[in-house]
């Protein structure tokens, strides 16, 4: 059996050279899966068993060292990564995006993608998380009208949230069930946003949540964003922080194992304390889900945020109920509004 | 570049899962200004053997020779062999190829009727002189056109050999007059030399048969195409068809090019499309593997014309997996099809009448749900079918030799998703 060759000209003499003998190109880089030198062409598939070498989404580390860390990573059971995030970083300030493309539409990792990069990209010139989750909106609507003929069918979806931390003052805003949360330093964890989800709006509507989350169409999202999507406002929310915490946003690959706010704390703090760094504590989080199945994309953001001088009650304060501002919420769906699995 | 090449599949596999099967669609717009890219060469084959004789058939022969030769464009060579017991060359003068001009076709029509028929019928040898001609100008667009109609008289064997040593020299459509030559035998040659078979029951039906022919054939822009195929070590290629316009194996055809790589041919090409199956085994992946199983082009020579990647991803999302890609679905169907149909004669010809009231009946489902009419209706002229969405079925007492010479020959011609629905 020949043991490798140029990919550019086939020539078998390459074999563990770095250059190919006969053409003098360079060789590809090792490939991942059976380990032949040069063995990964252009087209990022090995030339000898024509494995992908690894989609460059797969997973993805953004460390901002002490402001701000996010990963996110294709799992164990999905065969690409329909998560998308964004994480920007000036001074003290931070914008951060974490979206997830809805796998029954075509082309979900692009309408996460455009949605983490269009409303990051607006929140770098105004810190307005409605007109960013609005600008993003229209962006993935978009998708269904260009590119391949099948998104015409069945349109890029995914779902956003997005927020922004300037100083204590935290502005959060979402459509689906992609979750922010305030992690104060003991006690559970508080879920700023509200699942746009069909077992959430059961559970609203006086359904037993126990039952309701065990439905089938539990994790049925009734809000995304895409050219379908009704004209539902985004919900948002206002915070100034009192003491220190953690601010989470995650998709639904990490929550899924951590249902209640209790096990949820417990186990982002641990993380936290176990590895010393942001960056370490959200590898590992995403790490934790892989090894209780990785059923779903994962992505996890971790910003630490405090008043500038700590008081001694540590918990958000705001001035309505934590995961809405009643001024700028709109109207959770109703129960004949169409659902996306 | 005028070709593309689209490969249509699902890329997606159930854990454990193997097989990979992809569409690949290939266009060309032909050349450019559809001007050739290389000589041509014509041969026409017209056999004179004595039952040609019988309902005017010699005559019928020579009128669609003489038709065929006025389609012959300026420049292309070209020459007749009359079919006897050996092979006699009737125009231009023995061993020589014309170059057409209003003159050189002027003198072949004045040849051509100085065919007889007397003699007797030597196909591989017909070929073989054809294919010494075709030598003198290697790299041409070559196509021959071959009439019969009768059985070949060389000893068993022989036509195999000739075939074996002239595959690929050449491409030949064949074509039987009435009812006494054998589809098998035309099919044998056709298949080895990428041409087309099929029968013209009445000998006044040949001119218009020679004449589309050989239009067809001033169609080709470029001599021989090739799919290259690529896979990946521990993959390997179940089977390379063409599946439109017919369907055609080309598994066997393949000539090692490279490591890991082979060439199958696809003969000449002008301005038009085809559809290819490619079927690959490969190694099982994990959960979120990708695989490139295959690297389909489309080349002529060292040019490569048209690229398309056959891919593999392994997922535990059975509702990705279990999708059946409508094209593939479609020309899996389109071939079982002539399968049947064939095999439907077959047991017809043994006298297992049960078993080819079953083939049928498959083959008008099949037909019927395919959206195949032609195929439909030539399989109509050999059962009656009383219900083709169920197949069912019932043997004609009656068959017209030639409806069941058409049926076969023509049980390959495929139809494209959603066309003629
Ligand atoms: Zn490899
Ligand atoms: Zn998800």
């Amino acid at each position: 059996m020949t043991m490798t060759d140029c990919a550019s000209c086939a020539d078998e003499r390459a074999a563990g050279a770095a250059f190919c003998e006969a053409c003098g190109r360079a060789l590809g880089a090792p490939c991942p899966n059976c380990g032949i030198p040069g063995g990964v062409g252009e087209d990022g598939y090995c030339q000898n068993c024509g494995m992908l070498a690894g989609r460059p989404r797969d997973h993805i580390d953004i460390d901002c060292g002490e402001v701000a860390a996010a990963v996110t990573d294709r799992g164990r059971r999905h065969h690409r990564n329909e998560d998308a995030m964004w994480l920007a970083v000036r001074g003290g300030d931070v914008d951060v995006v974490v979206s997830d493309g809805v796998s029954a539409s075509f082309d979900p990792d692009v309408a996460s993608e455009t949605a983490a990069g269009t409303a990051g990209a607006l929140l770098a010139e105004s810190p307005d998380v409605s007109a960013a989750i609005l600008g993003a909106k229209r962006a993935v609507a978009e998708l269904a009208s260009t590119g391949d003929p099948r998104r015409a069918t069945s349109n890029p979806a995914c779902t956003i949230v997005v927020a922004t931390v300037r100083g204590a003052e935290i502005n959060i805003g979402w459509v689906g069930d992609s979750r922010a949360y305030w992690l104060p330093p003991e006690g559970p964890a508080e879920q700023l946003t509200e699942d746009d989800s069909w077992a959430t709006h059961a559970i609203a509507m006086g359904a037993d949540p126990i039952a309701a989350m065990q439905d089938p169409k539990a994790h049925a999202i009734t809000a995304w964003l895409g050219a379908d999507a009704s004209p539902v406002l985004p919900r948002t929310g206002a915070f100034t922080v009192v003491g220190a915490g953690h601010l989470v946003l995650c998709s639904d690959g990490l929550w899924n194992y951590l249902p209640d706010p209790e096990s949820f704390a417990s186990t982002v703090r641990a993380h936290l304390h176990a590895g010393g760094t942001l960056i370490s504590a959200a590898r590992s989080l995403v790490e934790f889900a892989n090894a209780a199945g990785g059923a779903d994309n994962i992505t996890v953001a971790l910003i630490p945020v405090s008043s500038p001088a700590p008081a001694p009650d540590s918990s958000p304060a705001t001035d309505s109920a934590p995961a809405t501002d009643s001024a700028v919420d709109s109207a959770p769906a109703t129960a004949d509004e169409p659902v996306k699995e | 570049m005028p070709y593309t090449a689209e490969a249509f599949q699902n890329e997606f596999l159930a854990l454990g899962a193997t097989e990979v099967n992809a569409i690949i669609t290939v266009t060309s717009s032909g050349s450019e200004g559809g001007r050739r890219t290389a000589g041509a060469t014509e041969i026409i084959i017209v056999d004179a053997s004595g039952s040609m004789q019988a309902e005017g058939r010699i005559s019928a022969a020579r009128q669609a020779a003489k038709a065929a030769v006025e389609c012959i464009d300026d420049g292309v060579n070209f020459a007749i062999i009359a079919g006897v017991s050996t092979a006699q060359q009737l125009f231009p003068a023995p061993g020589q190829l014309a170059v057409s001009s209003p003159q050189t076709r002027a003198d072949a029509v004045r040849s051509i009727d100085r065919l007889q028929a007397s003699g007797g019928t030597a196909m591989g040898a017909w070929l073989l002189l054809a294919a010494q001609l075709f030598a003198q100008r290697p790299g041409d667009i070559a196509h021959a056109i071959l009439l019969t109609d009768g059985d070949n008289g060389e000893r068993h064997g022989y036509l195999e050999q000739v075939l074996d040593s002239i595959a690929g020299r050449f491409t030949c459509d064949c074509r039987g007059v009435g009812v006494n030559w054998k589809v098998s035998e035309l099919r044998k040659i056709a298949t080895a030399l990428l041409g087309t078979v099929d029968i013209v029951a009445q000998p006044s039906g040949l001119t218009a048969a020679f004449e589309q022919m050989m239009t067809k054939a001033m169609g080709k822009t470029s001599a021989d195409v090739q799919l290259k195929v690529w896979t990946p070590v521990n993959a390997s290629v179940r089977f390379v068809k063409q599946v439109e316009p017919e369907v055609m194996d080309l598994t066997g055809k393949r000539t090692e090019d490279g490591p890991r790589a082979g060439r199958y041919p696809l003969g000449s090409w002008g301005a038009e499309s085809r559809d290819y199956h490619v079927c690959i085994d490969v190694p099982a992946g994990a959960a979120g593997d990708e695989m490139l199983a295959a690297r389909v082009s489309v080349v002529e020579g060292d040019t490569v014309h048209a690229q398309s990647l056959v891919r593999a991803v392994w997922t535990e999302d059975t509702v990705l997996s279990a999708k059946i890609n409508r094209q593939v679905a479609h020309y899996t169907g389109q071939a079982e099809l002539a399968d049947a149909i064939q095999a439907g004669i077959e047991a017809r010809k043994a006298g297992d009448d049960r078993t080819a009231t079953i083939k049928f009946g498959r083959a008008a489902q099949l037909a019927h749900a395919s959206g195949n009419k032609a195929t439909e209706e030539l399989l109509a002229t050999v059962v009656d079918i009383e219900d083709a969405a169920t197949g069912t079925v019932r043997l004609r007492r009656k068959v017209e030799a030639a409806d069941e010479m058409a049926l076969d020959t023509r049980s390959t011609k495929t139809v494209r998703v959603g066309r003629s629905q």
